[in-house]
Formats: structure tokens, sequence, C-alpha cells
């Protein structure tokens, strides 16, 4: 049984997954608290995971019904992510462990996201093409087993769910705005304006400063009154413009590996835009549910499962990595 | 009643600080990294506590309860000490007593035997460098609290001193940094090397020995300050 935990951004998570892949509970406390200043703060997100992290634990125990006795391995996100916040969960973590003298497991957030789907009841087998976009990554990986992964491109600015909140932010929507922005962008034309998709940027890598920038333009140009009239538009082209730009680079990642297999993750993927351009490719997909989507601790229990586990007391010394460090 | 068995530590300044009381024996471990260079809270802790166990002869089995420094001090470093505290309390079903570091640090003081004359007989205000221009401080005699631990300008707490008549030995690195404002103001301070301007693991321990015992879940670091968004929020 593997005992896991999440805190790299501002939810405070647990899981407890079995051996074999079976999430037997998966605790997340999103802390939304961050909204009114338009982003996380990583002081106030540390200081909340403290005092969320230890009763987090307690309820994905008790929810999974197993006690720390029937704990074998114990799992924690090393990197990349913010410190404090990081820090707070693998500290818990390490305790967890060396003070009942199990093994650690130190996740790569980026590994947890892509094992997401190789979790029960439908666990998608690599080889495929993983498509990850979040608040703070946007990658293509080609993924040849649980922990074999290559590196097809990435974002050289923003991430995709990045550029979903900064849009949502200029529409006058709340943080973090990407589902309230797919909500605009349901009574809006997609057509109605053409944001561009960073089509200067070849092969697999994604760059959304260019939509980003447009889509201010735009609503200076129109004005605040037409703008506002107008917002339902703004919102569907420039999801739409971000959706076109991430399949495009799926569609060349496909291409080049021959792979006609591809899974979705990160925040993002909630998008129904998205969903329904991918859908449309014509290839086979692997989306987990949504919770198992955004950040949560049974993605990394899953990922624990294929990474090398350090006896105690080898991890004691183990420190976290910051976003950029390392990693996939 | 046999002495209790504590384990206690603390990660409010640079220095990682592990002690352990067990059988009227004090064991101490600690990690001070030179000037400048990285706190080893996060990767030293564990470690050290290890290695206390080794120094005792003891194992969880003997340890009764866990005494931990809440602050003031680092952010980051406060939340390593109280996150490994509430974990290792969790794991093994131990109850913590948190622990004020200036209250520690100025138990430390007092506990020496003070190379300056007299100095014994003062009150102690122990200073944790708070940066930005701030200490944090506190002043007990005693028992007893003269001033509670606060985020306070240094030349506010010096005026503060004067006007409570008050001229005590001062400890921790803030008393170093700001010893020429403190002396004017008539505190004595030991030279910059000495021990009494560091955590003392003994004294978490004796300090948590003595202290009320809080359920995991409400031992929170004393952090004494908001985080900066919150104070440009409301400004
Ligand atoms: N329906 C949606 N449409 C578009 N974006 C969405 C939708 N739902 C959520 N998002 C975006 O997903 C992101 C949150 O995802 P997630 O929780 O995976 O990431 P994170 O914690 O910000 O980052 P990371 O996983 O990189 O650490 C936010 O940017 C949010 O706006």
């Amino acid at each position: 049984m593997i005992l896991a935990l999440e805190t790299s951004c501002d939810d405070t998570c647990a899981a407890v997954v079995t051996d074999g892949g079976v999430i037997r509970s998966n605790v997340i406390s999103s802390q939304g608290i961050h909204d009114r200043f338009g982003g996380v703060v990583p002081e106030i997100a540390s200081r909340h995971h403290l005092e969320l992290v230890n009763a987090v634990v307690d309820e994905a125990l008790h929810k999974a019904e197993v006690t720390l006795d029937d704990v074998t391995l114990v799992a924690a996100t090393q990197g990349p992510g913010l410190i404090g916040a990081l820090l707070v969960g693998l500290v818990t973590a390490k305790s967890i462990a060396s003070s009942r003298e199990l093994p650690l497991a130190a996740v790569d957030h980026l590994h947890g996201h892509i094992a997401a789907v190789f979790l029960e009841p439908q666990p998608f087998e690599p080889p495929f093409v993983a498509l990850i976009v979040s608040g703070g990554h946007t990658l293509l990986v080609d993924v040849t087993g649980p922990r074999e992964f290559a590196l097809l491109g990435q974002t050289l600015d923003d991430a995709g769910g990045e550029a979903f909140d900064k849009g949502a932010r200029m529409l006058g929507l709340g943080y973090p705005g990407g589902a309230a922005l797919e909500r605009l962008a349901q009574d809006g034309d997609p057509n109605a304006f053409s944001f561009p998709t960073a089509k200067g940027v070849k092969g697999c890598d994604f760059s959304f400063a260019g939509v980003k920038t447009a889509l201010l333009y735009a609503i200076r140009d129109l004005g605040e009154k037409e703008a506002d009239r107008r917002r339902a538009d703004l919102a569907a082209s420039y999801q739409s413009a971000i959706v076109e730009a991430l399949v495009q680079r799926a569609q060349r990642a496909l291409d080049k590996t021959g792979r006609a297999r591809l899974a979705l993750g990160g925040g993002v993927a909630a998008n129904g835009a998205l969903r329904g351009r991918l859908e449309a490719l014509a290839v086979d997909l692997g989306i987990p549910p949504r919770e198992l989507c955004t950040d949560n601790a049974a993605m990394i229990a899953s990922a624990a499962r294929s990474v090398e586990p350090l006896a105690f007391p080898m991890y004691l010394d183990l420190d976290v990595y910051p976003t950029g460090a390392k990693g996939l | 009643m046999p002495a209790l068995t504590v384990l206690g530590f603390d990660t409010a300044t640079a220095a990682t600080v592990a002690g352990l009381t067990f059988n009227g024996q004090s064991f101490e471990r600690r990690d001070d990294p030179a000037v400048g260079a990285r706190p080893g809270h996060a990767t030293r802790l564990l470690s050290l506590i290890e290695d206390l166990f080794k120094d005792g002869g003891v194992g969880w089995k003997d340890i009764d309860r866990v005494a931990i420094g809440v602050g003031p001090g680092s952010f980051t470093g406060l939340r390593i000490g109280v996150a490994t505290a509430r974990a290792l309390a969790q794991a093994r079903g131990l109850p913590i007593a948190p622990v004020s570091t200036l209250r520690a640090l100025a138990a430390g003081a007092l506990e020496g035997i003070s190379p300056i004359e007299g100095i014994s007989l003062r009150p102690v205000a122990a200073i944790i460098d708070a940066r930005r221009g701030e200490i944090f401080a506190g002043v007990w005699e005693g028992e007893a609290t003269l001033l509670a631990p606060q985020a306070v300008a240094p030349d506010d707490f010096c005026q503060t001193l004067r006007q409570l008549g008050c001229e005590p030995t001062a400890v921790g690195d803030g008393a170093v940094r700001y010893r020429s404002m403190l002396e004017a103001a008539g505190a004595l301070i030991a030279a910059d090397e000495a021990s009494e301007h560091r955590v003392s693991g003994p004294a978490i321990c004796e300090l948590g020995a003595r202290g009320d015992l809080v359920s995991l879940d409400k031992v929170i670091p004393n952090y004494l300050r908001q985080p900066d968004a919150e104070i440009s929020l409301k400004s």
C-alpha cells in the first residue's frame, strides 16, 4: 500500500493507492484563497499546506480504511514546483517514513501527471504520446514505458493553463479562470477574431505569449464598452487559438513518433473544446477523470510504483527542487 | 516520577538544532551553517535526530513527547521544523509541546555561567534578526515575561528598553547584528561567537518538558509577520 503526498502548488493532496494501481482514496484540499491575489502566493500556499497536511493524510488513510501499519511505501512530490510548498509535503513524507523505517519514493511532478493514466480501472498502456497542459507546464512527451520518456516539446514562455488564466483575467474573470473562460466561450463565436497559434514556432514546442498579447490589443482596440459587449466572442476565439496550437503540436508529435495513441493530462484536460478537437484526431485517447488531471496525490503514488524507492535512512537528506531545475 | 524523555528541535534560525533529554542526561546535535550559506533545515534535521538516538541509545518507543521551537524566525525554516514535529507526532502517536524560540534562547543564556560580571542578575533579551531592518525580540526576567515576542525595528526596541529602565543581557544573532545600538541602550552582549547567541537543543527540550501539550493540528509557527502579499493587498 502506497501513501502519497503532493503539495507542489496550492492543493494539499494525499492518496492511498495499492501496489497494483487501485485508488483507495484520493483527497484534495483546494485552498481557494488565492483568488483575491490574482495568482498563487507562495508564502500563503505554504502556510496553508502546513496547517492542512496532517489532516489530509488522516483523511486519506481513513477513506482508504487503512492505518499507517498497512503502508509499505511513502511517496511525495520532490519537484518541480514552489519550494516552500513542496517542502511541507516532502518533509512530512520523510518524517512519517523515517519514524517507521519505511522506504520513500521521491517523485517528479510531471512524471506524476503522465502516470495518472496508468491508474486502474482503465490503465492506458505505453507506448503513447502524452500532452500535459497545466497551470505551470505544457509539454509533449513520448512515453515508451512506466518511466521511459523522451521530451518532444515544451512551452517557450507561458504554460497553456497560464494562458487561459491570463486571458480570463483580461476578460474580468476570477483566478484560476480556465473553467470560467470556457463557460463564457460557449456563448461566443470562435471565428469572430483571428488570434495567433504561434505558427513561427516549429516542431513540438509551444508559445502562448503572442495569443495573450493579441487578446490584450483586441480588447484595447475595441474599447471598454465594445470589448465588454463582445466578451463571449473574445473568449471563444482566444480559447480556440490556444486549443488549435495545442492540437497542432500534438499532431506533429504523433506524426514524428508514428504513434496512434495520445494521453492527455494536467488541469487544462478538463477543457471540452480541447477534448473535442483531440477526439477528432481519430487516435486512441487516454484521458483520466478530471480529478486525476488536476494536481492530486494518486498520480504521485502511481508514478512511485515505477520509481526506485530509497530505503531508510538513505532519504533523510533529500531536498526539493524548484520549477525549471530538473525533471522531465 | 521519572523525568520525561523529550526529543526537541528548532529550525527558526539559520541553525538546525536538535536535543534529547533522557534519564537526567542531555544530548545535542546541531548544524550551524557558515555565514551566508544555505541553512540545512530540510536536509539535516532528520539525520541529526537519528544521531541523537544513537548518542542516547534510545528509539522512538522511548520518546515521551516532541518539543518544537515555533519561532519566531525564518518562515521556511519554521515550517520545516513544525512539519517534521507534526508528522513525527502523527506517525508515532506522540504529543507535541510547542516552545517559543526566543524563550529558549533566553533560557539558554540564563543557564550558561556568564563571563560578564553580574550578567545573570539582569533580565535577558532574546533577539533574532528578522531582516528588512527588523528584529524578533522578547525580554524575560526569570520566569516572568517583561516583553512578549514581537517584530520591531531595533531602534524602537532600544527606546522601549530605555522606557522600561531595562538593561538586559542580550543574546541571539539579532543582538550581534545590532550590538552597538543595543549596547548604547545599556544591554550587555557576549562576544559574537559565544554559544549564548545560538538556540540550544536541550533548552528546547527542557522548556518542552514543562510546557503545555497542544494537539498537532494546532501546532503552527509563530510567524509574527503577515505574508508580503497580504500586507500589500491591505495598503
Ligand atoms: N475547463 C478548463 N479549460 C481551460 N483551462 C482549465 C480548465 N479547467 C482548469 N483549467 C486550468 O488548469 C490549470 C490548473 O491545472 P493543474 O491543477 O493541473 O495545474 P497547476 O497546479 O496550476 O500546475 P502544475 O500541475 O503545473 O503544477 C489552471 O491554469 C486552470 O485555469
